[in-house]
């Protein structure tokens, strides 16, 4: 390993946890970097977002006790740092600043007229990303990730009765919303 | 309406995330962070005891380590993999160099690491916190 091809690294060396955070990424780079996305619906910033997630599993990796499998603790560490973000001041202030003067300094709006098209897959896929995030979040979380009830409440610990009780809210928007457009 | 749900994976993977990946350069970034962070894992007098071990003369891995025991620092005792992450991070940094000698590497300070060590030696407030930030770039 060293120069000398002397000792090689002990259990919790640094070299072992950034290899685990390599893996980590090769994994679920993508798969979180999606999540990411469905919440903030801006590649720029999911893409921002998903380093500081993976920089925040590397800090709290000592922490990470085996109770869970690994993806449900690195997809909880993301669906936090999400929903932070989205409370945070700096992107309050940025849609405040969309609805008073439909600036946009990001890619968002682009992206989004770019998928209203015709086409029924693009229907679906935006009206799920109109929904508000509370409903948005199960439906993303059970028809794509495909995470069992349980597993949704691991991940974004809320109360599984509550995540029920959201989907089906969930499907019944979706409902309306895609009669009206056909 | 099952249906649908069950195009959605496949919906969304045409859509919004066809181009949508997690770059290479990305997660070269995330290792550069975590890289920053690992410098505050030692301690401000190790990495003292590092830069006065190798200030008058080149030192391979193993002597700097060898050193360091007879110093009491036994920071590196069974890890020496992280004394090499260490001067592989002051190198970065400019503090130290390396060259080959004979299949072995040998590390010195540079001048810039010199004058660190100097200023901090002679008591100076703002090498101490200088060396501080070298430690606490992990906390931003």
């Amino acid at each position: 390993m060293n120069e000398l091809g002397q000792v090689a690294v002990p259990e919790d060396g640094i070299e072992n946890k950034e290899q685990m955070i390599d893996q980590l990424m090769n994994e679920y780079g993508d798969g979180i970097l999606h999540l990411v996305y469905t919440y903030v619906k801006n590649e720029t910033t999911a893409e921002d977002l998903t380093q500081e997630i993976f920089i925040k599993c590397y800090e709290r990796l000592s922490q990470f006790n085996g109770k869970a499998s690994i993806k449900t603790w690195a997809y909880r560490i993301a669906c936090n740092h999400c929903k932070d973000y989205l409370r945070s001041w700096h992107y309050r202030k940025i849609t405040l600043n969309e609805k008073i003067f439909g600036f946009t300094p990001s890619k968002s709006k682009e992206v989004e007229e770019e998928i209203i098209t015709k086409d029924e897959e693009t229907n679906l896929t935006s009206a799920v990303l109109a929904l508000p995030i509370k409903y948005r979040e199960p439906i993303f979380l059970h028809y794509y990730e495909e995470l069992s009830l349980t597993e949704i409440s691991k991940v974004t610990n809320i109360n599984i009765n509550t995540i029920k009780t959201r989907l089906k809210r969930a499907k019944e928007l979706l409902k309306e919303k895609l009669k009206e457009e056909v | 309406m099952n249906d649908s749900f069950f195009n959605l994976k496949n919906s969304m993977k045409k859509t919004v995330f066809k181009d949508l990946t997690f770059s290479e350069e990305r997660k070269r970034a995330v290792k550069e962070s975590i890289q920053q962070k690992q410098l505050y894992y030692w301690s401000e007098g190790t990495l003292i005891s590092l830069f006065e071990t190798i200030q008058y003369e080149a030192k391979n891995g193993f002597d700097i380590s060898t050193h360091l025991f007879q110093k009491s620092d036994f920071t590196f005792q069974n890890n020496e993999g992280q004394l090499y992450t260490l001067l592989h991070l002051l190198e970065n940094k400019g503090i130290l160099t390396s060259k080959w000698i004979e299949e072995k590497k040998y590390y010195s300070l540079t001048a810039k690491g010199k004058k660190r060590l100097t200023a901090y030696k002679r008591g100076s407030s703002i090498q101490r916190e200088y060396l501080k930030h070298l430690l606490e770039e992990a906390s931003l």
